[in-house]
């Protein structure tokens, strides 16, 4: 953040500030997006790494979350390239070879198919505090602030990156509402339509609106991404897996998705 | 008015014998992992590298001998090289015999042809012409043996003597890899059932690390007064011998055991065992982690807690049928790193519904054009760009003949719907004028 070096004392106040939002921790990494307008926002340039952040979404997303985990996928996958990459889940609809077409090394990605939710929980919890995992995905139906709190400390423990899915279960009511949360970042993904080149056949990149929703520390803000191409990725170029196509603005953040507006 | 009235009757029940037998057998897995049902009657224990384990093979022996008559049984036994000579000792020799090892022919000499196992017709004819002693058949010519007695005569008196081979069907597959303790007093008490677990596994982590030596999978067997046995397994990701680390698997599951009046002794046997290497410490041991220190133990923990098919690495299979192109595979196998995966060029949806979802209310234009609109879950999604057909045929030499038809053929489109939504859906058949084509949703993009 060039602006605030220039500002002094102000970035002295910012750093301390970070530092207590980081729980201490000052030395926390991040991940840059690779892109001023989103990463201007967020705390350290970046997503924070040693936390947990939410990834949710509305309508039959919040059931089926393909959205999601394609927004997820995305963003674990250059962690999941440094390390051990767990998903957990409850349904095992998960299906590796689409992760592979988004550049996810899906074959080193190690699987759990919990039973309940707070078993998912444990298992997330368990494996974040292991040794070589960088990255730990669930797929729970809610977080609550003593469960959060506990995914936090395992994520400090030795510095992996915890990424919750909110999925509801098939056809019926979430049993809890949102509360407060305790994770880093709360993203809001929602499939948006993709523009293939000039003259070209069929679809484009896969496109989301992405509405960050909560972020400690940073601004929150809403943006829409495209994937990268996966091989421009595996050739080691460094560039982030989500291309930033257009800042959606704060206008946007109250209904990503236009269409309810006409209906 | 019976001769001998005070004799009590009962009918045979060849069943229950046999399940009696098969109680014993495993009853005698304290003795040995090896043990194998002989006929009707009869049991076979492979000692080898066990006896170790009492002082040696009287003190086994004596031991079994004491726990037989413990539980009221009628029996003769005894030890020898090879499982022949042992029959024919407890059949025909002194009760409680053990054959010196390689000398087992001197004993067998004095028995009558029939210890050698043989069908009744044979052993009568060699008594018929005279040969009343073993001794005197191993001393003929055996060209001549084998013709006038058939060759099993001869196959039987070779493994007798161990110049033959004979496989035993044991009850379970046998492993060297086994290990015992045995309580002066029974013991049922929660914590000395940990304990137990922990020293047993201690014992057999330390024999498997003076031979380099590591499992795969650890069976604790206890043994109960009353002649139940109560076993639990644990398996390991990779092979291992980190005794504290088994122990621990071990703990959670011992909480469900119940071990009635008491366990007098149990024993751990390992299997899949495979030589692992002795662990180099490197200097960059800080910055590079050996899965045996991280992922190893939390994929143990997840497996034993969750069950085996709960953890998995997806690892490709060679086929184009989209169900059948994952199958779970071992969390830690280095094997398939290597292995050719997914095409990712093709696109291939993040979610795979396990059954397609019909779709109805689909308006697409025959022959095998995209659908322009469809409804899935009670709501109409139009589309607004498509990609396809891809066909995706059935794997037709691998069915019958008679079950292969164009039918099954499935023609795929990647399409997206106004809000962007990408889905994965296919028709099912050939376009037939007159039918309706049917529609399936497989998968989900995101």
């Amino acid at each position: 953040m060039p602006q605030d070096r220039a500002a002094g004392p102000l970035a002295a106040v910012r750093a301390k500030i970070a530092a207590i939002e980081a729980g201490g921790r000052a030395d926390s990494e991040s991940l840059p997006f690779g892109d001023d307008r989103i990463d201007g926002g967020l705390p350290g340039g970046g997503l924070p790494l040693a936390h947990w952040h939410e990834i949710g979404a509305e309508g039959m997303e919040a059931e089926t979350a393909a959205a999601p985990a394609l927004f997820t996928a995305l963003l674990a996958s250059p962690l999941a390239r440094k390390g051990e990459a767990v998903w957990v889940m409850r349904r095992d609809d998960l299906w590796a070879p689409g992760l592979v077409g988004l550049g996810f090394p899906a074959e080193r990605l190690i699987q759990v198919c919990a039973r309940d939710e707070a078993e998912a929980l444990a298992v997330t919890e368990d494996a974040l505090a292991t040794a070589g995992v960088s990255a730990v995905i669930a797929e729970v139906e809610a977080v609550d602030l003593t469960a959060g709190r506990r995914l936090q400390l395992a994520c400090e423990k030795l510095g992996a990156t915890g990424f919750v899915i909110r999925r509801k279960p098939f056809g019926g009511e979430s049993r809890r509402a949102a509360t407060g949360s305790t994770a880093a970042t709360r993203w809001r993904v929602a499939s948006a339509p993709s523009e293939p080149a000039k003259g070209a056949f069929g679809l484009g990149a896969p496109r989301l609106a992405v509405t960050l929703e909560r972020c400690r520390g940073g601004r929150t803000g809403a943006w829409l991404f495209e994937a990268a191409d996966p091989f421009s990725m595996e050739a080691g170029h460094g560039t982030h897996p989500l291309r930033l196509v257009a800042d959606l603005g704060d206008r946007q953040l109250a209904s990503p998705q236009p269409i309810r507006h006409v209906a | 008015m019976a001769v001998v009235p005070q004799l009590a009757l009962a009918d045979a029940q060849p069943e229950a014998d046999a399940e009696a037998l098969v109680a014993l057998v495993d009853w005698c897995v304290r003795f040995s992992p090896a043990v194998a049902v002989d006929g009707s009657d009869g049991l076979f224990l492979d000692i080898a590298g066990v006896d170790h384990l009492w002082g040696d093979e009287a003190q086994m022996m004596a031991d079994l001998r004491a726990r037989l008559a413990a539980n009221d049984l009628m029996f003769r036994c005894a030890v020898a090289d090879t499982a022949g000579a042992a029959w024919a000792l407890a059949h025909f020799g002194q009760d409680g015999v053990i054959a010196p090892a390689g000398e087992q022919a001197e004993l067998l000499r004095p028995l009558p042809p029939a210890a050698l196992r043989l069908d009744p017709d044979a052993a009568a004819q060699i008594e018929r012409l005279g040969i009343r002693r073993l001794g005197q058949l191993m001393d003929l010519p055996r060209a001549p043996l084998a013709k006038r007695f058939g060759v099993g005569v001869v196959t039987r008196l070779d493994q007798a003597l161990g110049q033959g081979h004979e496989a035993l069907s044991f009850r379970r597959p046998p492993t060297p890899w086994i290990t015992g303790l045995t309580f002066v007093e029974p013991i049922s008490a929660p914590e000395d059932m940990v304990r137990v677990a922990q020293d047993a596994t201690i014992k057999l982590a330390a024999r498997l690390e003076r031979e380099g030596q590591g499992a795969r999978r650890f069976e604790l067997t206890y043994h109960r007064v009353d002649g139940k046995n109560l076993g639990v397994g644990v398996g390991l990701a990779i092979a291992g011998r980190d005794a504290a680390r088994i122990a621990k698997l071990f703990a959670p599951k011992l909480e469900a055991l119940d071990p009635g009046f008491g366990v007098e002794s149990a024993t751990l046997a390992a299997y899949e065992v495979e030589p692992i290497g002795g662990r180099q410490t490197r200097l960059d041991a800080a910055r590079t982690i050996a899965p045996e220190d991280g992922l190893a133990p939390l994929i143990d923990r997840l497996a034993n807690r969750l069950g085996k098919e709960r953890v998995f690495r997806a690892v490709p299979v060679e086929s184009h049928v989209p169900e059948l192109a994952v199958r779970p595979a071992r969390p830690l196998n280095p094997a398939h790193g290597r292995t050719p995966g997914w095409d990712p060029e093709t696109p291939r949806p993040v979610r795979l519904f396990r059954r397609p979802e019909p779709l109805d209310g689909v308006i697409a234009l025959t022959p095998d054009d995209p659908p322009n609109q469809f409804r899935w879950r009670g709501r109409t999604h139009r589309v607004r760009r498509a990609e396809g057909p891809e066909r995706i045929a059935e794997e037709w030499w691998k069915a019958d003949i008679e079950d292969i038809s164009v039918g099954h053929v499935r023609d795929y489109y990647r399409v997206e719907d106004q809000d962007g939504g990408r889905f994965w859906l296919f028709r099912s058949g050939l376009y037939k004028a007159g039918h309706p084509a049917r529609w399936w949703l497989h998968g989900l993009f995101g």
